[in-house]
Formats: structure tokens, C-alpha cells, sequence
């Protein structure tokens, strides 16, 4: 084996990494972890069905109601947060759990690009997996050009809130994908229907809200503005973007 | 057992480099709990320059050891300096340590220079790509190729978290069992990339729970078991008390009383017992015994059918050290 560079010769500007070379790192790092053939197909079939279900809505003339159900009830209730779960949640999730982490928490640089080069990551993989079927399917429903602009703003809230979130779940969770799915199916499905308070704490309500202030169609939880149905989930997800940075600066690192 | 009288028992010098000394990594009354759950317990040392061995058996608590130093995992008490700064919360000294964690991770959709190039990159080494073909030359992986690192052996996946942790030039370079996976021609090169780099000043700790290993990696060797330091020196020295300690060994005879009186009668054992076809004796002079044995059975007329140390092994040589027997 060749001989090493003496340590008195080695150059001492190289032991801090800026945030914006450290915030590209994490995302390439990730982007390729998490591109998987098999996870991709998967998770491009269970959102290709909500555009079948809209072909199927259009063929038999329905109305603009019944469109806007069925995005709200398929597209933003289960394709945008089951896609942006596994993708949030393995961001950091899954080099945790592969023991990958130290590779980058283990090196001269911020937490928080880590964190939200994951999160970019995530968001790169979700937004194109889910909102163009979802907003296939309010094209193809032939509601009209409303439900097609209030998918399009209310998917972006959607993708980047629950990544968000999702990112934060798999840096302080082990069980992220049984927690997410929690909050998906449980709590956002159930308990967040039980009234107006918890159903605050449900990044379902303001994607409703949007779409509901654009249609015009009355659906139930959903009555907030559009300004705030869009504000309320991107200041969440800033939240849970910098609660993530803060842990991960904490948590043991195997 | 019949007890002989009792073997006089000798252990190594206690840890020796206390707190008041500071190295370029200083770990002063450090311990770690999972719980109720020691993993390290009141642990004291300090280490400069060269090449430091840290030997203990599986489960000693040597790879929590070096989570600690490395700022993985914060101690329960105590404090540690790597450099002067702790590990755990300054970000610079971060990219002048690097530890090749004893666990099998890589990025395997990666080829062995994109990863060290990431690793490079996360140091923010100038010319990256450049210090990755540098560090796998070092490790004799400049010619693998772009086959992903996913489909190396053991060996070679070894080497390459070798060279992710010299791709920033360290000055403190933290192995935990790095020679795991490699052949005998491999470890013979690696330990003499580390003895290099020990001679350049750096401070290199490396961590086996495999005698042989730490008797190639330096003279100077951290003992540690059941979480606590139980003694610290020269090699030299543990490997003469390993030698001088009581051994345990079970003999196949023809004649296992004959035999066991005369082992006895001329001093060479501590401790005996019988069965019909074996003695099993306990001697702390395993090469007398070694050397005597044949010709006092010969000289008996009793056969030899075994001769099989029953105690030979890590655990053994520690238990030792920690309890005296």
C-alpha cells in the first residue's frame, strides 16, 4: 500500500463543509437511495389507479361533485400521503436503519442540510408519482378546468407537507411506516373527522379547503380559506423540517 | 477439582494513562447506560499519536467505546476530547477525525470511487475525486472498476470504509475490527498502512477481539471487558501474562491416576481431576507441561489419547484478567 500524505503537509482548509455543498450532498446521496426500481413501480400503480378511477368518472358523465370527491377522497386521502410516506419516511429513515447515516452525521457540516436535502429528495420523487396521475384523473373526470387548478395548488401543499412531516417521522421514529400510517389512516381518516379542534392537527383539512374554496363544492372539515389552507401546511412542514434538524443533531447515530 | 494450592495470579499494570494526562483523545471517567444496561463503566484513558490497540472479547463494550469518541452517541457521564473539542457538538473536529464502523454499511448502489468521492465530498476535501483515487490506492482498490460496491466481498467492502476514512487525511483514525473479512496478505498490508500512518503523527486506535491481530497492531494495547478498562501497557506484557496463566488441560490416558501422581508428584500442576479415560489438570506452566508430558508418559508406560487445552480461547485469557482466574 502507497504511503499517506504527511500530516504535517495536509492543507487546513478542508474541515468545514458549506450548507449549500452539504444540502446538495444529502440530496444526491438520497435521491439515489431511495430510487428503486421496484418502489417506483409500486407506488406509480397505486397512484395510476385514482386516474383510472377519474377515466371512469368522466366516461359516465358525472358531475363536478362527484369529481371533486373522488380527488379528495382518493388523490389527497390516500396516492399523496401513502407515496409521500415512504418516500418522507425512508429519506432519513432508511439510512438509519441501514446504518448509511454516520456517512453523512459524521462529517464537518450543519444538521439542517441533511435534513432538508432528504426532504428535497422526497419531494423530487413524490411530486412526479403522484400529481400527475392525480391530476390526470381531475382532467380526465371532465369536471372542469376548477378542480384541475385547486389539484394542482392543493397536490404541491400536499407533497410538501407530508414530506415534511414524513421526513421528521423517520429521523426520530424506528416504526415511521406504522406511525405514518397512523396518522393517515387513523388519525386523518377518523379522529379528525370527529370535530373542528383535531381535525386542525390533520394536513388533510386545509388540502380540502383548497379545493373546496376553488369548486365551490361543500365538503366535509373544510373550511378554511385558501390562504390558509396553503400557509398553514408550509409553515408546518418548516416546522417539521427544523424540529427534524434539532433531533437529528441529538439522537444516537448507529 | 482437587485443589493444589492455590496458583499465585498476576495482572497487568491498571490503566495507567489517567485524566490528568492530555492526548489527542482524552476520555476521563467515561460510562454509558442502555437502561439499566452498562455498556461502559468509569472508563479513563489517554492516547497520542501512534498506533493504540483497544482488545476485549465480543460485547465488551468496545464499539460503544468508540461511539462516544467519535460523537455518535453522547456518555451518560464523564467527558471525552478528541483534539481538544468535543466530538459530539463541534462541528471542525469532525473533519479531522474518521471512524470505519465496524458495521457492514455502504452505499451499495455506488461504485467504490463514488463512495469514497461522497465521503470526500462530505469532508469538504478540495478535489474530491482526486483524494477518493488517492485513499483506494491506498487500499489497493484503484482497479475494481464501476461494479457497485453492493457486489464486493467482504474483504473489499472492508478496504473501502478504509478509504472513506482516509479520503480527509486525519489526524485521529478510529477502527472498530477493520481487519474483519480481510485474507492474511490483506491484513498484513492494511497493518502496515496503519503502522504508516501512526509514524506521521496520527493517533490510531483500532479496536480486535482477536490476540494475534493486536500482537501485529502495536505495542500498545487498551484492555477492555464487561465495559470497564481493566488494564492498559505494552503488549509485551499482556503476552507474557497470557502465557503465565493458569491453563486448564484435559488428558486422554490409558492410566489416568498413574499418570495425574506423577504430574503431581514432580510440581507440574495446580489442580486435577480423574474419570476413567482422562485427567484434567490445572497448570501455570502450560510449556513445561508441553514439553514434559510425552516423555513422563513414556517413561510411565501409559498411553497418550488427548491432549486438549480446554480454555484457550478470549474469553478465558479475560476472565482472567478481570477476576484472577
Amino acid at each position: 500500500m502507497s504511503s499517506t500524505t504527511h500530516i504535517d503537509q495536509r492543507p487546513a482548509n478542508h474541515r468545514s463543509v458549506p450548507p449549500t455543498t452539504a444540502l446538495a450532498l444529502a440530496y444526491r446521496v438520497v435521491l439515489a437511495q431511495l430510487t428503486s426500481r421496484g418502489r417506483i413501480v409500486a407506488l406509480t400503480a397505486l397512484a395510476l389507479v385514482s386516474t383510472v378511477a377519474g377515466f371512469a368518472l368522466g366516461q359516465a358523465d358525472a358531475d363536478l361533485e362527484a369529481g371533486v370527491r373522488l380527488i379528495s377522497g382518493l388523490g389527497f386521502a390516500v396516492v399523496i400521503p401513502v407515496v409521500s410516506l415512504v418516500f418522507g419516511g425512508a429519506a432519513i429513515g432508511d439510512l438509519r436503519e441501514d446504518k448509511t447515516l454516520v456517512y453523512l452525521w459524521l462529517r464537518p457540516m450543519d444538521r439542517w442540510p441533511i435534513v432538508v436535502g432528504a426532504f428535497l429528495a422526497a419531494v423530487t420523487l413524490t411530486a412526479p408519482i403522484t400529481l400527475i396521475p392525480v391530476i390526470a384523473a381531475a382532467v380526465l373526470a371532465g369536471s372542469g378546468g376548477g378542480l384541475v387548478a385547486a389539484t394542482v395548488i392543493a397536490g404541491l401543499v400536499a407533497v410538501v407537507a407530508y414530506c415534511a412531516v414524513f421526513t421528521l417521522l423517520g429521523v426520530a421514529l424506528r416504526r415511521f411506516i406504522v406511525w405514518g400510517l397512523a396518522y393517515v389512516l387513523i388519525w386523518e381518516g377518523f379522529i379528525a373527522l370527529g370535530g373542528a379542534g383535531v381535525a386542525r392537527f390533520a394536513i388533510r383539512k386545509y388540502t380540502r379547503s383548497i379545493i373546496v374554496d376553488r369548486t365551490g363544492i361543500d365538503l366535509n372539515l373544510a373550511d378554511f380559506s385558501q390562504t390558509t389552507g396553503i400557509v398553514v401546511p408550509l409553515v408546518a412542514a418548516a416546522v417539521a423540517l427544523a424540529v427534524a434538524s434539532w433531533q437529528l443533531a441529538r439522537q444516537d447515530i448507529d | 477439582m482437587t485443589a493444589l494450592p492455590p496458583p499465585t495470579t498476576a495482572v497487568l499494570p491498571p490503566p495507567s494513562a489517567g485524566p490528568e494526562q492530555q492526548g489527542m483523545i482524552s476520555v476521563r471517567e467515561v460510562s454509558k447506560f442502555f437502561g439499566s444496561v452498562v455498556a461502559v463503566s468509569d472508563v479513563s484513558f489517554s492516547i497520542s499519536a501512534g498506533v493504540t490497540a483497544l482488545l476485549g472479547p465480543n460485547g465488551a463494550g468496545k464499539s460503544t467505546l468508540f461511539r462516544i469518541m467519535c460523537g455518535l452517541t453522547p456518555p451518560s457521564r464523564g467527558t471525552v476530547e478528541v483534539l481538544g473539542a468535543d466530538p459530539r457538538t463541534d462541528r471542525a473536529v469532525r473533519g479531522r477525525l474518521s471512524l470505519v464502523p465496524q458495521q457492514d454499511a455502504l452505499f451499495d448502489h455506488l461504485d467504490a470511487l463514488q463512495m469514497v468521492t461522497v465521503s470526500a465530498q462530505g469532508h469538504g476535501v478540495h478535489e474530491p475525486t482526486d483524494a477518493a483515487m488517492q485513499a483506494l490506492a491506498h487500499v489497493e482498490l484503484s482497479d475494481v472498476g464501476s461494479k457497485p460496491v453492493g457486489q464486493f466481498s467482504k474483504g473489499m467492502r472492508q478496504r473501502v470504509k478504509v478509504a472513506c476514512a482516509l479520503v480527509n487525511d486525519p489526524e485521529v483514525l478510529i477502527l472498530d475490527e477493520p481487519l474483519t473479512g480481510l485474507d492474511p496478505v490483506q491484513r498484513r498490508n492494511m497493518i502496515a498502512l496503519f503502522h504508516r500512518l501512526g509514524d506521521e503523527g496520527r493517533c490510531v486506535l483500532v479496536s480486535s477481539h482477536v490476540l494475534d491481530e493486536v500482537a501485529r497492531l502495536g505495542s500498545r494495547v487498551l484492555v477492555i471487558a464487561q465495559g470497564r478498562l481493566i488494564a492498559s501497557g505494552d503488549y509485551h506484557d499482556l503476552r507474557g501474562l497470557m502465557d503465565d496463566r493458569p491453563l486448564r488441560i484435559r488428558i486422554g490416558t490409558s492410566d489416568p491416576r498413574r499418570l495425574a501422581t506423577a504430574l503431581v508428584d514432580r510440581e507440574l500442576i495446580t489442580a486435577l481431576s480423574l474419570d476413567a479415560n482422562h485427567v484434567t489438570v490445572d497448570t501455570n506452566d502450560a510449556d513445561a507441561i508441553g514439553r514434559r508430558l510425552a516423555p513422563l508418559a513414556r517413561d510411565l508406560g501409559v498411553r497418550l489419547t488427548e491432549v486438549h487445552p480446554l480454555d484457550d480461547d478470549l474469553e478465558s485469557v479475560f476472565r482472567y484478567l478481570v477476576e484472577g482466574r
